[in-house]
């Protein structure tokens, strides 16, 4: 089966690519689309390092041949900050909290904690925890991490991710 | 290697494009990692993405769920909250948001904890194939398989009055199964009326534990039916080794979670 062309409206951008039937939403974000803010980790959907939003709900992207997605709207880590690249909410608080080592994972914890707080947005210690169980980091223990949600909830959960 | 992925916008369509030596994809959680991981033969792919089984009806008495429904739509829907312990227990929200109900229903143990749960509710299994459509009691479809040529299109099962789920992992969130139990139990002046027994994490697929409901049936819930009813259940099970734990260890803490699910303690 030849590629074909499959459109998406990435980070509010119309997109146009050509996949191959074996091309993921990962691939395609990387390799079609030069947005390499998604990390590829496990490829297992188990690390959550390739989370982003598909038309509002996370998930892991690595596990998405692109052809079944057409038409969809896919939110990165790119399209976190403002237009003028001022951080969100969000992502000031990772930086506050020094939610970050090595920064593998940063951009799946983004994701799926962005769209943690908009479906709960003053959540408990216990809900972060569940909420970011899929997500993997091998650097910081967590804390930092949980430590940032939790703050950017406190912040202005209504902006968070907007 | 994926050589095709069509993404039919019908039923019939689907199933004419299974025919083709093609695979049913709904989730892509199971299926996607084994594509991603290793050299596969050439392999053809018919996402049901498209084919408009998804969908939630609630009555009184029944539930019926389409097929393709995913988890986190369960997990969002309040008049299921019977099977939001369930559903919260599988992965994390950026899996739960692909994984469907019916791709639960074909993984193998130690995951397909939802299919331990509806096997407890009693579900029966609505199918389409070229004779039409049909329905199977989940555990027969379990224990049968599907034809060819055959899709399921949903599950139903009748609302329970007591339902009870417990699930043990390697850690608090997101790990697949050690022990699943799920159960629906009637017990009325301190004697248990009727049970259905899951269990999950203990065979190569879920396990409808007719002599664990045996035991229990006629007897007060209590310490020792429940024990009694993990000694009746112990032939039954066969436990493997995996990565999360050792077909030893399962066996030897199974009555302590039946205990747990069945007692709460």
């Amino acid at each position: 089966m030849p590629s074909q062309i499959v459109t998406l409206t990435v980070n509010g951008s119309p997109q146009e690519l050509i996949a191959h039937p074996s091309t993921t939403l990962l691939r395609a974000l990387r390799e079609n689309l030069g947005l390499t803010g998604t990390k590829r980790g496990c490829a297992q959907g188990a690390c959550g390092t390739c989370t982003v939003l598909l038309d509002g709900e996370p998930v892991v992207s690595c596990l998405v041949p692109v052809v079944t997605v057409d038409g969809a709207e896919v939110t990165t880590v790119e399209g976190l900050a403002d237009a003028d690249g001022g951080l969100s909410p969000l992502q000031q608080a990772f930086l506050d909290n020094f939610a970050q080592q090595c920064g593998f994972c940063t951009p799946g914890m983004l994701m799926t904690s962005c769209a943690l707080l908009r479906r709960t947005p003053a959540p408990t210690r216990d809900e972060v925890d569940e909420g970011l169980s899929g997500n993997v980091c091998r650097c910081t223990g967590y804390e930092p991490i949980v430590a940032a949600v939790l703050d950017a909830a406190g912040r202005t959960s209504a902006e968070v991710g907007s | 290697m994926l050589t095709a992925v069509l993404v039919p916008e019908s039923l019939d369509a689907a199933r004419a494009a299974l025919a083709d030596e093609a695979r049913p994809l709904a989730g892509g959680t199971y299926l996607m990692p084994r594509l991603n991981d290793h050299a596969t033969p050439p392999t053809r792919l018919v996402s049901l993405r498209r084919v408009g089984l998804d969908g939630i009806a609630v009555t009184a008495d029944t539930v019926s769920i389409g097929a393709t429904t995913t988890l986190a739509r369960i997990e969002d829907d309040e008049r299921l909250a019977v099977l939001h312990s369930c559903i919260r227990s599988i992965a994390a929200r950026p899996v739960r948001t692909l994984a469907t109900v019916a791709g639960n229903l074909f993984v193998r143990q130690p995951y397909g904890d939802l299919a331990v749960a509806l096997l407890a509710l009693g579900a029966d299994v609505e199918i389409r194939g070229g004779a039409g459509p049909r329905t199977l009691p989940l555990d027969r479809m379990l224990s049968a398989g599907l034809a060819a040529d055959e899709l399921v299109t949903g599950v139903r099962f009748d609302r329970p009055a007591v339902f009870r789920y417990h699930k043990a992992g390697r850690r608090r969130f997101n790990s697949a199964s050690i022990v699943t139990v799920a159960a629906v139990l009637s017990v009325a002046d301190g004697v248990v009326h009727d049970a259905r027994v899951a269990l999950g994490g203990l065979a190569p697929r879920p396990l409808r534990c007719e002599p664990a409901e045996r035991a229990l049936v006629g007897r007060p819930l209590d310490e020792a039916s429940v024990r009694a009813a993990a000694h009746a259940a112990d032939p039954l099970i066969e436990p493997v080794d995996d990565a999360y734990a050792s077909a030893w260890y399962r066996r030897r803490v199974f009555p302590v979670h039946l205990r747990r699910a069945l007692l709460g303690h």
